[in-house]
């Protein structure tokens, strides 16, 4: 009981982590290539060439930073996408932790993503840093909302808040089509929660890399690989709450959310390079007076559907 | 042992360079950015390699030596025309820009195995301010917010906010040479109160820049209109690279330079223009702000005057361009976006004029006043404009600053021979994608 | 039992996370003083960092607040929603609405502008 209760399900959360974390690597580079990137050496082999620099490559210090935030922010930010991971169900029995309220869980592994992300840029006392944290704040506390409408909408037809009811749920038919706003949404959540592409306000190029301006070294590394492994935990919550998790027919249940996740990770690395960067501004302003209202309406929507 | 075997694996990383822009360096970025052995990175802490591109004036080298020892260890330098250091040991200097990807690739390879130490600090190991063992409680601190703990002073500097009149901490720093998303060799004074600029003072200008050959012999002689228009297309497709990565649109910029580079009469601006449209860039990236009012406009001159409503362009004095049927484009607004819908019409104007000249072949007729990309060259060339900087950018958020920035064409242009490299390196492209223009 | 899983795996992956920081950096001399200033492009910095940094969105935190408690009452809503039928539609829509009012304030009030 000890061995599948609680071994085999940590195990599997932390394999998914770091395969999941070079997947993200390989195919981001991809998709740079595919958009005209000069490429040159073997794909596969770049993500672990970088790894293995940035671990020779000396951490760098700034003058007075809080230390003990600055070293813990990344591993937080990897906890926290580990977390996210716990609750992705894999198949009806196979899901790492299978919390009643896991939906819930998701919430506060976004609410803590600002907190995390935030302290990164604090922590450094420098100016550039500095300012992408607090920038990136505004963003953080807009797509929160939105991140949670959207979610209730997928859970009222559950009549639960647990991501293996939800995946149930939608045997009839996906949240994608029954709830076609949703996830859309979602999607923009899921660029917020890991600044990347259009919504990169804290590591920005204007800031010569904002909260990652003054880091090298191990601690660099830490820092993007759990900025991947949150990809991976997003797209899989994502998978399971709209596109259906683990049904599908002929492949076993795993197979089809492995498949769905890559599909939701391809959605959100293609975005990456095509939107340009949002300005801070229009960013918030969009988010508060046009996809919240979308929120609410996807939300009245569920509410009407989960009713007939 | 594992150290030795993680080594051989990083050695196989593009190299990670941070670009040091000296005179006449921005063209080797702009080769470097389109070579696939080379990540230019934004920060020093990001890069093992230095590349000081091109002369460092002697008021820079301060700041060059700063940046030199922000680099994490292991690290080394490459010099790009420009004599090294002389007490540093087993660094390249490199003269031909096509040498210039395998020198960065192998300056990093030999550092990563072994057979290159990593550099050595030059400045000495001293905080910017004593303050160990001092003040009250050995931090250098006095008082509450007094003195100097770990080095610096707190930020105390109080003035009412420009926008809400709030009365919080402001930041002063020097933003220096070498920071990328300013023209090359800029630095300002700035004072920010949160993220909003709350006063901007140019320090240093930034080098003038030196224009395509072509501009400077049609001040001597007549010259075919489609070459000086293609120079001109040119000029204004390398500034949108830089706009377009600074905004985060990194395939579009690569296409824009490679664009550029492949220039020929027969290009044509469509298919960029539509995916830059398409992508949002007009309506999602930093474009609001930066409004040139009308005065400042006339004052700077160029594609920027154009772009504010002033349809001035010396161009229509000209009786070649008459016979070709110039008009000045204009559009009204003066901010970032009108400016960058601006030089996109104007590089779609000179490609038309180009093919409309070469069929033709049509000669400009004055030779004593022309239009530069940058402005009108009547008796005097254009003059550096940092100083509008000082009352354009205050008041704007950090993001729409720095996009401003890119999007007005400050350098002066230099008085001189057109450029020093060869006549066929401008048109060398790495990777072997481009057409050679004839 | 599945909260114990969730608290190893967060152990595990905070620990990985501080041994790959630590582990590399254990015999590596402290940066120099040079190294550590704060990469301004060559520039120096008059202060440090750490300052009362004027947070612009400040307003919008607060109508955040407000939506918040909205959604801890959405959590338990959403569990007995379709049991309760039309009322909870109803009932929560009035909420919405009047929360509504408060984001088209703060947009008429310039909230968002300079966030």
């Amino acid at each position: 009981m000890l061995l599948s209760e609680l071994i085999l399900p940590v195990l599997m959360v932390m394999f998914m982590l770091t395969v999941g974390a070079y997947v993200v690597a390989v195919l981001d580079r991809l998709i740079a290539g595919a958009f005209g990137a000069p490429q040159a050496g073997r794909v596969w082999l770049a993500p672990m060439a970088r790894g293995a620099w940035l671990m020779t490559q000396h951490a760098n210090a700034t003058e007075a930073p809080d230390w003990q935030a600055w070293r813990l922010a990344p591993a937080l930010y990897l906890a926290l996408a580990a977390i996210g991971l716990a609750v992705v169900p894999w198949s009806e029995s196979l899901v790492a932790t299978d919390l009643v309220t896991s939906v819930v869980l998701w919430g506060s592994v976004e609410a803590l993503a600002t907190v995390v992300i935030f302290l990164h840029g604090w922590s450094a006392n420098a100016l550039l840093a500095l300012i992408g944290g607090y920038r990136y704040v505004a963003l953080g506390l807009s797509y929160i909302l939105i991140s949670m409408f959207v979610l209730i909408g997928v859970a009222l037809p559950a009549e639960s808040l647990q991501f293996t009811q939800v995946v149930a749920s939608q045997e009839a038919l996906w949240n994608v089509i029954r709830q076609p706003l949703g996830l859309p949404l979602f999607l923009i959540v899921g660029l917020g929660m890991t600044f990347w592409g259009p919504l990169n306000l804290a590591d920005s190029k204007d800031l010569a890399g904002g909260t990652a301006s003054e880091i090298s070294g191990p601690p660099r590394l830490v820092w993007d690989v759990a900025r991947a492994a949150m990809l991976v935990a997003f797209s899989g919550v994502a998978a399971s709450a709209f596109l259906g998790g683990w049904m599908g027919p002929w492949l076993p249940g795993p197979l089809w959310v492995a498949i769905k996740m890559l599909a939701v990770l391809l959605v959100l690395l293609l975005l990456g390079r095509v939107l340009p960067r949002i300005a801070p501004e229009r960013c918030v302003t969009l988010m508060w007076v046009v996809l919240l209202p979308l929120s609410f309406i996807d939300l009245v929507w569920a509410g009407i559907g989960a009713l007939l | 042992m594992a150290v030795n075997w993680l080594r051989k694996l990083a050695s196989h990383k593009r190299a990670p360079v941070f670009p040091v822009l000296g005179k006449q360096g921005d063209k080797a970025l702009r080769y470097l950015a389109l070579s696939p052995e080379i990540e230019l990175v934004d920060s020093p802490r990001h890069a093992s390699v230095l590349l000081i591109a091109g002369e460092v004036p002697a008021d820079r080298l301060e700041p060059l030596r700063r940046v030199h020892d922000q680099l994490p260890d292991p690290f080394t330098t490459l010099w790009f025309r420009n004599e090294p250091w002389p007490h540093l040991e087993n660094v390249d200097r490199i003269d031909d820009l096509t040498d210039l990807p395998a020198a960065l690739t192998k300056a990093h390879r030999e550092l990563m195995t072994g057979q290159r130490d990593s550099g050595c600090r030059i400045l000495s190991d001293r905080p910017p301010n004593p303050w160990k063992g001092e003040g009250d409680f050995g931090q250098g601190g006095e008082g509450m917010m007094g003195g100097v703990p770990y080095g610096r002073p707190m930020a105390m500097n109080m003035q009412d906010d420009i926008s809400d009149g709030l009365t919080l901490d402001s930041l002063t720093f020097r933003l220096g040479p070498f920071f990328m998303a300013f023209p090359p060799g800029m630095a300002a004074e700035v004072t920010l109160q949160g993220d909003l600029v709350q006063s901007w003072e140019t320090q240093l200008e930034p080098y003038p820049q030196r224009l395509d050959a072509v501009f400077f012999n049609a001040r001597k002689h007549p010259v075919p209109i489609a070459e000086i228009e293609l120079a001109r297309a040119r000029h204004h497709l390398q500034r949108l690279y830089h706009a377009l990565h600074l905004a985060g649109l990194e395939a579009l910029s690569l296409s824009s330079l490679r664009l550029a580079y492949g220039l020929s009469t027969s290009s044509t601006l469509d298919g960029l223009r539509r995916r830059l449209v398409r992508s949002g860039f007009f309506h999602l990236a930093a474009v609001g702000g930066g409004v040139l009012n009308t005065e400042q406009a006339r004052q700077f001159g160029g594609p920027a005057a154009r772009a504010a409503g002033l349809a001035d362009d010396l161009r229509s004095h000209d009786a070649g361009y008459r016979r070709l049927g110039f008009s000045p484009v204009c559009q009204d607004g003066g901010g970032v976006s009108a400016r960058w819908k601006q030089i996109l019409d104007e590089v779609e104007q000179s490609l038309m004029l180009a093919r409309q000249a070469e069929r033709d072949e049509v000669y400009t007729n004055d030779v004593d006043c022309i239009e530069t990309p940058r402005g009108p060259w009547d008796e005097q060339p254009p003059e550096d404009a940092s100083a509008i900087l000082d009352e354009v950018l205050p008041g704007l958020e950090w993001g729409d600053a720095l996009a401003t920035i890119a999007s007005l064409d400050i350098a002066a242009v230099a008085d001189g021979g057109g450029g020093t490299q060869s006549p066929g390196e401008s048109r060398a492209v790495p990777g072997g994608s481009g057409n050679v223009v004839k | 039992m599945e909260l114990l899983t969730l608290l190893i795996v967060l152990l595990l992956s905070l620990g990985a996370g501080l041994l790959v920081q630590w582990l590399p950096m254990r015999h590596q001399p402290i940066a120099t003083y040079p190294q550590r200033a704060p990469f301004l492009g060559g520039g120096t910095p008059d202060s440090h960092a750490w300052s009362r940094y004027h947070v612009r969105y400040y307003p919008m935190t607060l109508l955040l607040i407000a939506f918040e408690m909205e959604m801890m009452f959405m959590y338990p809503w959403a569990v007995v929603f379709v049991e309760k039928g039309m009322m909870a539609v109803m009932e929560m829509g009035m909420f919405l609405a009047i929360l509504s009012v408060g984001i088209v304030y703060a947009w008429r009030e310039g909230v968002f502008k300079w966030q």
